[in-house]
């Protein structure tokens, strides 16, 4: 089984987090495994066994039953990280060189596609399908990824 | 050789000691590489329109001195030395609008600059009171109980918790608490206080006297408020009364608190305030808030902002705490 977290926070101006990965959909069907998303109330379903608002414990017991997760930049990949579970992260504008660990697989397509300014809020920043890397690139990683020992 | 800016805030002191300052700085053996006036006048003039100033002017240019005169936000003068403090160069050396030092001030307090050192003052001489040593101890704790250490002679360089008035500091390293009123009450010994909080020495050096020629008019302390001061005076409090804890504030997102939690064992004697308890255990924001006055010193973002970061989160956070 493999968890997705697919939606990083939503901005206070109501645009799309220029951090959320646009071909979810696409992903999904290449993946042949069950898959478990998650997230919070109001984001959208994209697939039958979505799960929202988990409590810590109960996220913590979630990423251990799994195989491994992908997700975009958000608290999701440091809440992996801290409990030793390998996954994958899909980037585009915030520098997983920053804020990403180097433990998890961290997909990038360009660096030129990074925020010039990684430290303010993203409401100022466009979302663009076109930073993200595609979903077949992103199956090899699937297959191969593995558990981390604890850290 | 360490870039030096030697910031004045002014305010009502155009044609009284604002004039002997500039001038006696532009006289120093080491000169800085910039002045930058701060004019926090309520309604500031165009000095260059000035013939006083003019030939001031003239001067500093002539020395090679880079000057200039920014009109402040009437804040008060916290505000200000957060300015000057973070304009990237390596120190500041702040000297009051009445605080005219002797030439060679500048030059002996960048005499004790070295990699663990976080300030350095010398005697800041009130009339009409006559030199004389004065033996206190320069702790924080003691400071409602002592004369300054720099009212007075300084018979051999010393170590102290907090400095007063007119000095030279390591710039960008530790903030100036905006939370305090526009009195700033207490301001430079929070600030300095901070830096030696922060492991940098602060010493106290003989052979560099600046006189204070109090002024009765004029001054960035203009407000009489007394609510003003009671208010500075209790952040002040709150921050001593921690002397030997590490004050860690995350007013940030969940996942910067497990960034954070991988290096909360390494900090010493740490008191957290955090948005997300059961992360990390902790009191509330708003009670930092209260006790702290401004909890934007503690702003990660702001502060890799600020350092233009280029490491990892955890490595911010390494540098802000550890």
């Amino acid at each position: 089984m493999i968890v997705i977290q697919p939606f990083s926070r939503a901005l206070n101006n109501g645009k799309q987090n220029p951090k959320n990965y646009p071909y979810w959909q696409e992903l999904i069907k290449l993946i042949d495994e069950p898959i478990v998303q998650i997230g919070t109330d109001g984001e959208r379903q994209l697939t039958d066994d979505f799960r929202t608002n988990l409590s810590i414990s109960d996220l913590k017991a979630l990423i251990h039953e799994c195989r491994t997760w992908i997700g975009v930049d958000s608290f999701f990949q440091h809440f992996c990280w801290s409990e030793g579970k390998q996954g994958i992260v899909l980037w585009s504008v915030s520098d997983p060189l920053i804020f990403g660990h180097p433990e998890n697989i961290n997909l990038l397509k360009d660096r030129n596609s990074l925020a010039a300014n990684q430290f303010l809020w993203w409401e100022n920043t466009e979302h663009n399908p076109n930073h993200f890397v595609k979903p077949e690139e992103i199956l090899p990683h699937i297959i191969h990824v593995g558990s981390l020992k604890s850290i | 050789m360490s870039k030096i800016l030697c910031s004045v805030a002014t305010r009502g002191r155009y044609f009284t000691t604002l004039p002997l300052v500039i001038q006696a700085v532009m006289n120093q053996t080491r000169l800085p590489d910039k002045l930058i006036v701060f004019d926090d006048n309520d309604e500031p003039k165009d000095m260059r329109e000035d013939p006083l100033y003019q030939n001031l002017f003239y001067v500093l240019s002539c020395k090679k001195i880079q000057w200039e005169w920014l009109f402040a936000n009437k804040k008060g003068q916290h505000h200000i030395h957060q300015m000057a403090n973070t304009m990237s160069y390596d120190w500041v050396w702040r000297v009051d609008d009445d605080a005219v030092p002797e030439p060679n001030v500048l030059e002996v307090l960048c005499s004790h600059i070295a990699d663990d050192v976080g300030a350095i003052g010398g005697t800041v001489m009130n009339p009409p009171h006559l030199p004389a040593v004065i033996e206190s101890s320069g702790l924080i704790a003691n400071i409602e109980i002592e004369p300054n250490i720099q009212w007075g002679l300084i018979k051999e360089k010393k170590q102290v918790e907090h400095l007063y008035c007119s000095f030279l500091y390591r710039a960008g390293v530790h903030d100036y608490n905006l939370g305090l009123s526009r009195v700033a009450h207490r301001e430079e010994s929070l600030f300095s206080y901070g830096l030696h909080q922060k492991g940098y020495k602060l010493f106290v050096v003989p052979y560099a006297v600046t006189w204070h020629l109090k002024q009765p008019t004029g001054g960035i302390r203009s407000e009489t408020n007394p609510a003003m001061y009671a208010h500075d005076d209790q952040i002040f409090k709150n921050h001593v009364a921690i002397a030997d804890s590490t004050i860690v504030v995350l007013n940030c997102g969940l996942g910067d608190h497990i960034v954070f939690s991988k290096i909360l064992p390494k900090i010493k004697n740490p008191v957290v305030f955090t948005c997300y308890p059961e992360i990390v255990e902790g009191r509330s924001i708003a009670e930092a808030q209260q006790l702290y006055g401004d909890i934007d010193q503690w702003n990660i973002y702001k502060k890799m902002d600020q350092w233009k970061w280029t490491g990892s989160l955890q490595a911010a956070f390494e540098r802000m705490y550890l």
